[in-house]
């Protein structure tokens, strides 16, 4: 072989190691860019997952976290009403009951939804809101209640109450939907979704509901009935802790008791109307048979 | 005629691109309906509805769910196996580009529905796995695929190829 073949042949030999080395070198370049790639999305939806489970389950920025973490003694107070507490209350004093309307079925999931829109510096909201939970505690469970007191320089100033903002509730009967759209400090919290406010700024007027339009707290309880204002006044509230109200709504001789189970009575009465009077013990209850009576009778006052 | 990637991306992607664009198309469905009810269960921790009717289900006014829809809609065509075949440079960096584009987009979901809404959807969190999914695959297929036709159809000429062929001459 002469050596300007052997020459060739070392050239292709050259040629083909250096192909052969780029090659490989080229290969380590996208290995370790694509595995660089995947290790940076891995890391930071895993370490998104990781700082949510590690702040407790709960909920960890300021826009979801409920403003003040409610004692559980006051949780258990409010949502644990025996209903024989409840019955001995019936519908005594009650003074104002939803409005019933005739609008398109308000549902999620499948099912029946009560939308609530308040604010935590709203006295009326501070007011409504222990008869809610009390009425909504016997049909499902609630997580992440917070507390909330209403402004100081409203009328009925700090007045104690809970706060929907942060909170969850389940059921198998219906959905609830509760927006404080500002803290005590009128500070923005909850932003409602579209659909949740076309649903306040179309109902929350006449002719569906009498005074000023837009009015908080307001609720609509699955297009059948709505309410705007408290059923009873904030200054019942004045003066008392969390912990003496959670107290006083079970003890049916008290004047906050009869107040916050009373009116709950008659949430309860229209809920069940959504609800198709599911569960049965719970619509079938004296008290809330009582209730249901109250919500007919307001409407032919109204 | 040399391979342009690998044996399992294009079957994968399609595969992985159809089960995106069925379930953003249900949300997609359930999001203009009047009443939605998802086929998603309901506790504290997952809540279809509350993910799906919260201020973050929309962007700029258009819902999260129509904007995964067309998502799937443009990477589909992009992620069928004779796309995968093809030579134009164009496809494989419209394909990096576009799941790059929804990577980001999933975190940006995944953070509001953790920290904003507190929420999980179980559909939505389909949609994110597939599109996490969808990017493992094209970006490993970048990384393995023969290196001359990565070379190729990223539009860079084989390295050194000219150069050495001219020097042989």
């Amino acid at each position: 072989m002469s050596s300007r073949v052997k020459g060739k042949d070392n050239a292709r030999a050259r040629a083909a190691e250096m192909r052969a080395t780029q090659a490989r070198l080229e290969r380590r370049r996208r290995v370790l860019g694509a595995t660089a790639a995947l290790i940076v999305v891995i890391l930071v939806v895993g370490g998104l997952v990781l700082v949510k489970l590690t702040s407790g389950g709960g909920t960890t920025t300021a826009d979801t976290k409920p403003t003040t973490a409610l004692p559980s003694s006051v949780l258990h107070g409010v949502t644990s009403v025996p209903t024989s507490t409840s019955d001995k209350v019936g519908a005594t004093g009650v003074t104002s009951v939803p409005v019933s309307v005739k609008t398109p079925a308000l549902t999620a999931g499948g099912k029946p939804k009560m939308l609530y829109f308040g604010a935590e510096y709203c006295p009326y909201c501070a007011a409504e809101r222990w008869p809610v939970v009390v009425a909504l505690s016997r049909f499902g469970t609630w997580s992440g209640l917070g507390a909330a007191t209403s402004s100081s320089s409203d009328v009925f100033p700090n007045t104690p109450s809970l706060s929907f903002h942060g909170a969850t509730f389940t059921s198998d009967f219906l959905t609830f939907t509760g927006y404080e759209t500002t803290d005590s400090n009128r500070v923005p919290l909850d932003k409602p979704s579209a659909a949740d406010q076309k649903i306040f700024d179309t109902y929350n007027r006449p002719p569906y509901l009498s005074g000023v339009a837009g009015g908080i707290p307001f609720i609509d309880i699955a297009g059948k009935y709505v309410s705007s204002g408290s059923s009873f006044g904030p200054e019942l509230l004045a003066g008392q802790t969390r912990a003496e109200i959670a107290q006083a709504i079970n003890d049916p001789s008290s004047k906050i008791g009869q107040a916050v189970l009373a009116n709950a009575n008659v949430l309860t009465a229209a809920i069940c109307q959504a609800t198709g009077a599911k569960p049965a013990n719970v619509c079938t209850s004296s008290g809330v048979t009582a209730g249901a009576a109250a919500l007919v009778s307001g409407q032919a006052k109204k | 005629m040399s391979r342009t990637t690998t044996r399992w991306a294009p079957l994968t992607s399609t595969a992985l691109c159809i089960a995106g664009l069925g379930a953003s198309a249900y949300l997609t469905v359930e999001h203009f309906s009047s009443s939605p009810s998802y086929a998603c269960p309901e506790s504290a921790t997952i809540n279809c509805v509350k993910v799906t009717t919260s201020s973050y289900s929309e962007l700029l006014g258009i819902p999260v769910a129509l904007l995964g829809l067309l998502f799937f809609l443009v990477m589909t065509p992009l992620c069928l196996p004779i796309a995968w075949r093809l030579d134009n440079p164009w496809v494989p960096r419209l394909r990096l580009a576009g799941i790059t584009l929804g990577v980001a987009f999933v975190i940006y979901l995944v953070w509001a529905e953790l920290f904003r809404i507190d929420a999980i959807c179980l559909w939505c969190t389909g949609v994110h796995a597939v599109t996490l999914a969808l990017f493992a695959v094209v970006v490993l297929d970048a990384a393995l695929r023969p290196i001359a036709a990565a070379d190729a159809t990223s539009g860079l000429p084989p390295r050194n190829a000219g150069r050495v062929a001219g020097k042989g001459r």
